[in-house]
């Protein structure tokens, strides 16, 4: 009796705590951050804030950076749009989906080829393939120079005006390459079409300058010289600022001062007191748990409730409906999971509060969370013979602290490039070229949505959680506007969970025990990298007898560009597509259910590993931590050792824990793909046909079980059995993982620590890193090669045997 | 302990080892024992569903050719049987060691003496006080009696008498042991005999508790528990185990969908699956697992030592701090002479002559030593022990702890030998005066960490016999092997820290502790324990019984005393102090071999998958006949076979243990990565080609 009274007073007592805690970071991340970010976006880029809109002869002509559809033959075409009923329908971007061997697409760009050659007889050059192909958003403002030059000679004859005063306007509105670097040299057709309309109506005059020649431009290894440029500058970048901000960060978790103490010191305690924690009292793992699980539930009820009653609240002036309560509790448990799975079209299904205050904030402590746990599995290392593993409120407050100030700065910045950030309701802008909807209907006008959405951006990439604002995500031109833009992303993904790997590194007492995780990560990284851009810049094999040029060159990104948004090519889009995978995160700058099958197998073994390179904030170098258990385990026999890590022993108790550990993802990724294939209702919901189809579903149980979010976006994933099913894979490969986590932490941070001597594996040397990554890779291989043999290999082998996939 | 015997009827013993393993191997499919190995449990039920499904091929409704599932059932059944076989194989040269040891427990004759005895020093009992009683009857603390020629019943401590006691079916050591009260030698165990003289005894074990008992019970591996780093890696395989199952289960689900999703082909069998599964599944590792224990166990009986429990054999592999006794595990068991040194003015050949006569009677090995030093340097044959008969006259001045001083008295010449500070007090009483020089050579040499013994003629010093601890030849290399291992030696002495920093620096160990006493070494262990250090000890008195019980592996010397061995958890019949040192080996030796196997097992998977997967799905996705880049026939069944053969491989691996030589960490995992880790994903390829060939030759 005296015992569950006290259990239930500590209950209690929790409870209280992470009510008022929730209370106050819903307050400060929901509220005070988007209220400063707007302002001081709305001071200082205005234009950009509120949608880089075009004002022609004195009225709004549309954004530039929103798309508009052409199809009268006097005007410069754009890229092929997937949205519907409409194409370049501003209010659901969202990209084809369509898989690379799906007859469907191959009939799709054949049929746009023959519109091209039907409007343009004389014309033979080869097509370049950003031109009939379907962009990431649908919502795709540029075509690559090439697809404008392509263009040249049907707009000459049909404007009669002269082939060189089109090249030469062409070239006026020419962007290069940002920065004369970043991504791709491309043409915004609005500005295009509207500027070729003042040139008919001589309002401007070009002067043609010496024709644009074609150099074809030197590839290095395969790619252009840009491009490995690019590459390089990002991870001299990241490395910079990896031992900076990780160096931070376990000042932050030490309670040592920092720069922002004077702020975050206050806020902190503030919330403490407030919430009746003290921070010096520690926790056990139990207690720990307890804190985590009673702080997660809370939080997806509120978010729950907060879609279920979004009509009746405010901040929802385009009118959002309520969510189906399956979808309600997908998206609470995918945004409480770090996961942010959606099953639902930002644009469409929530609304601006519902952002705000619940997806917004549950960005930020979901992240958070992962980031505490972390802290705590490395207290179970760095602490000798100790029973508690720090406090997870303080921990949870301190790693907002570290969130928030890196997101405004990075909002601002992605402001300036272009990202809204406004309370305004849509824009209707005018369509210079009108067009039919699927009905037949004529739509004349763009209804351009708005809202708060680089505060939402900076942490969705930040902390990994990747739920987009719209519901293209990245590959909108609001969520990612400039190549500049998204190199700030991918960067924003990575640097958590790299920096975390110094962080830990630095609390256990040896930098290089953390700098050599970091390495191994890399290690499995780079070559999945190199895949991915090798297989998406050679293109889509299919493509090539249907005369498209899908070579790149200076003047197209070329490669597979279906799902892809011009502004970053091919390359780009392959790096932010491994990056997003690799990480957790699951934004994605394109789509991936089109990309070529070695790619999609990229993307899904990325996940099936584990999450572990890099891994989501906190939650990958924890599962990647369980990985070198394991291989120290088998590693430590094979020196003679009953196996220790770090000092601390693995025995029974602990490789239980790890063995579990590593099994759940494994078992929830297979089983729930087993019940998927099994039942109607599971394959009611695949797009593609053959082997893709079964990739679509395997796809999304591997990003639910490892909480990526990232989709074959293809899968109608609407639905009551998915929205459960998911749910399901999400809550458990979250939190059952996060609680043996913290388990194993309790009883590591029990034992003692073994001094290192010459018969102690070094677990920071080239060879165990090696071990490391063999072990990784071979676990996820035997656990999901058999799997990948009947989606992405076998529709690779069979491309490449030249046979399109029978539906 | 058995080697001796065992040497003698070696083929016998092996063809019957093997029948009897074979035997056990069927016996072991029954599934109320084979769940507990989990691995192989899974695997006996693959095969009995592949029967089944054979039965009903045979039957004509076959999922597959019936020819083609009756193989693949044979193999599973095969696999089964050699894992089988490997453990029965272990566990049978165990049985064969116990059953040697068990003849020697039967019931014996005691002679108990009556509760009101009263133990006199010196008086044997007689007749009437003692009843004669069966051994199963004595408990722990009775007193009993025993004389020459008897067994001694049950393990005990001698409380009176002395006698000489043949230990042999115990150590293998035929020479006999004196067994007295009181000191280190006390102990004594069930089922030796006596050879002369008589003793009275406490009897310290309860039937069936004894030594002999214990040791039966180890070895015949009924009281083995799995320690805890093979419980750690058995989970490890059962998780694994857990995963292929999941794989294979769900491939089913998704040939279905493929099926269906492709229009063509059929789906994949269950016969196929469950070939995949077995493939799949750590069947190496865990049909070896246990016998890898079992032959661990065996290898350190092999070496006459004796575990009280598996865990000490793994901590063994763990321990990082040795602690040494310098007497008999460093330098010889002796000190030697090594130089003569004469003083104020006596001619060298004078000293180095009366220096044999001093020493010719004296037996000890430091005497030996003078008489080989004084005939090897200076050319003077040494004159036969049997020197009193042709000498009459010479009459030999045993060593006396009184006196603490030898000699020989010849005619009025007195010749002595003996410790400086007792040669001093004997040359001032004989009036004499120690010269400078005298105190000078003592000095240096009890400097250099050497024994200075002072000779004197007729109460004159003539100089300086130079004694000095030998260090073991190849200790040093020895020692640097386990300092590359990881592995921190402490020479553990009563010597001073002078004497014991000379013999330390020698022999190259890494810290000494001198003039130790129980209480410093109880400490010594304690303060490395408490670094998170594991410390291995011998001992063999009854003052290192607490050092002993503290230390992580404590091996007791066979013929230490009932308190040493009982806090021990290793015994060393061979009573071998450097024993330690392959003891240490042979714990890394046990767990490298698992992690190896481990590594092997887990590797060779990759390469099936190349072979199955492509062979499963054919009817359905032809395209994925790429994946079969080594063109194989029967893949799937070749398959099988080599993983059941490479079990039955590996079992001299798992009984022997991989090769072992001291290197460190990184040097271990980097050579049984690329044997074990490397070698296992090329193995497969290897093995299965030649197995599909084989099978295409004989025409499967």
């Amino acid at each position: 009796m005296g015992i569950s009274e006290s259990f239930q007073s500590i209950i209690r007592k929790q409870v209280r705590s992470a009510l008022v805690v929730f209370f106050l970071l819903t307050i400060l991340t929901g509220i005070i951050y988007p209220l400063v970010v707007t302002g001081i976006a709305q001071m200082i880029f205005p234009t950009q804030a509120n949608g880089n809109l075009i004002v022609h002869d004195g009225k709004v002509a549309g954004s530039a950076l929103i798309g508009q559809p052409f199809t009268s033959p006097g005007y410069f075409w754009g890229r092929p749009s997937s949205t519907s009923p409409a194409p370049y329908n501003a209010g659901l971007s969202s990209g084809s989906n369509l898989g690379p061997s799906n007859p469907a697409l191959i009939s799709a760009v054949k049929a746009r080829a023959e519109i091209l050659h039907a409007a343009d007889p004389g014309n033979t050059l080869p097509i370049p393939v950003d031109l009939v192909t379907s962009s990431g958003s649908g919502l795709d403002p540029d075509i690559s120079v090439a697809a404008a030059n392509y263009q040249v000679s049907r707009i000459a004859r049909e404007r009669n005006l002269s082939e060189s005063d089109v090249s030469a306007l062409v070239a006026r509105q020419t962007q290069n390459r940002q920065f004369g670097l970043l991504g791709e040299s491309r043409v915004n057709v609005l500005k295009l079409n509207l500027a070729l309309d003042d040139m008919s109506s001589h309002l401007i005059t070009v002067t043609p300058s010496a024709g644009q020649r074609e150099v074809p431009p030197p590839l290095v290894f395969g790619l252009r010289m840009t491009e490995w440029i690019q590459l390089i500058l990002f991870f001299i970048v990241l490395a910079a600022l990896i031992v900076p901000i990780g160096g931070f960060m376990a000042k932050v978790y030490s309670g040592e001062r920092t720069f922002l103490t004077p702020i975050t010191g206050p806020v902190e305690k503030w919330i403490l007191s407030a919430s009746g924690v003290s921070g010096s009292e520690e926790m056990d793992w139990k207690m720990f748990a307890v804190a985590m699980m009673i702080f997660s539930v809370i939080g997806i009820a509120v978010v729950f409730v907060l879609q279920m009653a979004q009509q009746i609240l405010p901040l929802n002036p385009a009118g959002v409906g309520p969510a189906s309560w399956d979808l309600s509790l997908n998206t609470a448990v995918s945004f409480a999971t770090n996961t942010n799975w959606q099953a639902y079209a930002g644009e469409a299904g929530v609304s601006y509060l519902t952002q705000m205050i619940g997806l917004a904030v549950q960005n930020f402590i979901s992240a958070a969370v992962g980031m505490a746990v972390l802290i705590a599995f490395i207290y179970g290392f760095s602490r000798r013979s100790a029973t508690t593993i720090g406090n997870f409120w303080v921990l949870l407050i301190r790693s907002v602290m570290i969130l928030l100030p890196l997101c405004t700065i990075i909002a601002l910045i992605l402001v300036s490039q272009g990202t809204v950030q406004t309370f305004s309701g849509p824009v209707t802008v005018p369509l210079l070229d009108p067009v039919k909807d699927n009905s037949g209907a004529l739509v004349t006008t763009q209804s351009i949505p708005l809202g708060p959405a680089a505060s939402q951006i900076a942490i969705k990439q930040l902390g990994t959680n990747g739920g987009g604002f719209f519901n293209a995500n990245s590959a909108h031109p609001f969520e990612n506007p400039t190549p500049f833009a998204n190199f700030l992303e991918v960067l924003a993904i990575l640097i958590i969970p790299t920096a975390l790997c110094y962080t830990f590194g630095k609390m256990i007492g040896s930098a290089r025990k953390g700098i050599a995780i970091l390495i191994a990560m890399t290690l499995i990284f780079a070559p999945l990298v190199g895949m991915t851009i090798w297989s998406e810049v050679s293109g889509n094999p299919a493509f090539t007898p249907l005369g498209i040029d899908q070579t790149p060159t200076l003047f197209q990104p070329g490669g597979n560009m279906e799902g892809k948004e011009v502004r970053f090519g091919v390359v780009q889009s392959a790096f932010f597509a491994v990056v997003t995978t690799v990480t957790s995160c699951g934004a994605v700058n394109s789509m991936h259910d089109s990309y070529m099958p070695l790619g999609g197998f990229v993307q899904m073994f990325d996940m099936q590993i584990g999450e572990v390179v890099f891994g989501g904030v906190g939650s990958g170098l924890y599962t990647m931590l369980i990985f070198v258990i394991l291989a120290m385990f088998i590693a430590g026999l094979m020196v003679g050792r009953t196996p220790e890590l770090y000092g601390k022993k693995i025995e029974p108790y602990e490789m239980t824990l790890t063995t579990i550990h590593i099994l759940i993802p494994i078992f929830l990724i297979l089983g729930l793909t087993t019940v998927a294939v099994l039942t109607d209702t599971g394959r009611s919901a695949i797009l593609n046909p053959g082997p893709h189809g079964f990739s679509e579903i395997l796809y999304a149980f591997s990003s639910a079980s490892q909480n990526n979010g990232s989709a074959f976006g293809g899968l109608s994933a609407n639905s009551v059995f998915y929205n459960l099913t998911t749910a399901l894979a999400m809550f458990v490969g979250r939190y059952a993982v996060a609680i043996i986590t913290l388990a194993l932490a309790g009883s590591f941070v029990a034992k003692k620590i073994v001094p290192v001597t010459d018969g102690t594996l070094r677990d920071h040397r080239p060879l165990f890193i090696v071990w490391l990554v063999f072990v990784v890779i071979v676990v996820g291989a035997l656990s999901f090669l058999p799997a990948l043999s009947l989606g992405p290999v076998v529709e690779h082998l069979s491309m490449v045997a030249g046979g399109v996939i029978h539906g | 302990m058995v080697e001796h015997t065992g040497g003698r009827m070696l083929s016998e013993k092996q063809y019957s080892l093997y029948k009897r393993a074979l035997i056990d191997a069927f016996l072991k499919l029954d599934p109320r024992t084979l769940y507990r190995n989990v691995v192989m449990f899974t695997v006996e039920i693959g095969s009995v569903i592949t029967s089944l499904l054979w039965v009903q091929a045979l039957g004509g409704h076959g999922e597959a050719p019936a020819g083609f599932i009756g193989a693949i059932a044979a193999w599973l059944w095969f696999t089964v049987l050699f894992a089988n076989f490997a453990e029965a194989l272990a566990e049978g040269r165990g049985k064969a060691q116990a059953e040697s040891l068990r003849k020697m427990r039967q019931d014996t004759e005691a002679k108990k003496l009556y509760l009101g005895y009263e133990i006199e020093k010196g008086r044997e009992p007689a007749p009437t006080d003692f009843i004669k009683v069966s051994s199963s009857t004595l408990h722990r603390s009775d007193f009993f009696y025993v004389r020459a020629g008897d067994i001694i019943p049950v393990d005990g401590e001698v409380v009176e008498g002395v006698a000489s006691v043949n230990e042999s079916a115990i150590t293998g050591e035929s020479a006999p042991v004196i067994r007295e009260s009181g000191g280190e030698r006390s102990a004594v165990t069930g089922g030796t005999v006596i050879l002369s003289d008589w003793l009275i005894i406490r009897a310290s074990a309860n039937p069936g508790e004894g030594f002999l008992d214990h040791m039966i019970s180890l070895i015949e591996g009924a009281k083995r528990q799995k320690t805890p780093n093979e419980i750690a890696l058995n989970i490890l395989l059962i998780g694994l185990t857990a995963v292929f199952i999941v794989v294979c289960a769900s491939l089913y689900a998704f040939s279905l969908y493929s099926v269906k999703a492709a229009g063509a082909g059929v789906p994949v069998t269950v016969t196929v699956l469950i070939a995949l599964f077995v493939c799949l599944a750590p069947t190496t590792i865990g049909g070896l697992l246990s016998a890898i224990g079992i032959a661990g166990m065996d290898r350190l009986i092999r070496r006459n030592v004796i575990t009280t429990s598996g865990r000490a054999i793994e901590a063994a592999g763990d321990v990082d701090v040795l602690l040494l006794d310098k007497t008999g595990t460093i330098t010889l068991g002796n000190r030697q002479a090594v130089d003569l040194k004469p003083v104020d003015g006596t001619d060298i050949m004078e000293l180095a002559e009366t220096a044999q006569l001093a020493s010719l009677a004296d037996e000890t090995p430091e005497g030996r030593s003078i008489v080989v030093l004084v005939k090897e340097k200076y050319g003077l044959r040494g004159r036969t022990v049997g020197a009193s008969e042709s000498v009459p006259e010479m009459q030999f001045i045993p060593f006396s702890s009184h006196t603490r001083m030898s000699g020989v008295d010849h005619g009025d010449v007195h010749i002595r030998k003996g410790a400086a500070d007792a040669i001093f007090a004997h040359i001032q009483e004989q009036g004499n005066s120690i010269s400078d020089q005298l105190k000078q050579e003592v000095n240096v040499i009890a400097g250099a960490g050497g024994t200075p013994l002072v000779v004197t003629k007729n109460g004159k010093a003539l100089g300086v016999i130079y004694l000095k601890d030998i260090v073991k030849g190849g200790i040093k290399e020895r020692f640097a092997q386990l300092r590359r291992m990881g592995i921190k030696t402490i020479m553990i002495t009563g010597d001073n820290r002078l004497t014991a920093a000379t013999i330390a620096a020698e022999a190259g160990v890494d810290d000494f502790l001198a003039e130790a006493t129980p209480e410093s070494k109880l400490k010594l262990i304690r303060e490395y324990q408490a670094g998170g250090r594991m410390v291995a000890m011998t001992g063999d008195g009854t003052n290192d019984a607490p050092a002993l019980a503290q230390a992580d592996v404590a091996v007791a010397m066979n013929t230490g005393t009932q308190p040493a061995r009982e806090a021990a958890n290793m015994i060393d019949l061979e009573s071998n102090p450097t024993k330690l040192i392959e003891i240490v080996e042979i714990g890394k030796q046990l767990l490298m071999t698992r992690g190896a196997l481990t590594t092997f097992s887990i590797t060779n998977d990759l390469a099936k998958y190349f072979f199955i997967i492509p062979a499963a799905f054919a009817s359905t996705y032809p395209a994925l006949a790429a994946l079969n880049i080594l063109g194989l026939h029967n893949p799937i069944l070749s398959a099988v076979i080599f993983n059941a053969l490479i079990i039955i491989a590996l079992i001299p691996l798992a009984l022997h243990g991989v090769a072992y030589r001291p290197m460190t960490a990184e040097e271990a995992l980097r050579k049984n990565i690329l044997i074990y880790g490397i070698g296992g994903v090329i193995a497969p390829f290897i093995g299965i080609k030649i197995i599909d060939m084989l099978l295409v030759f004989i025409g499967v």
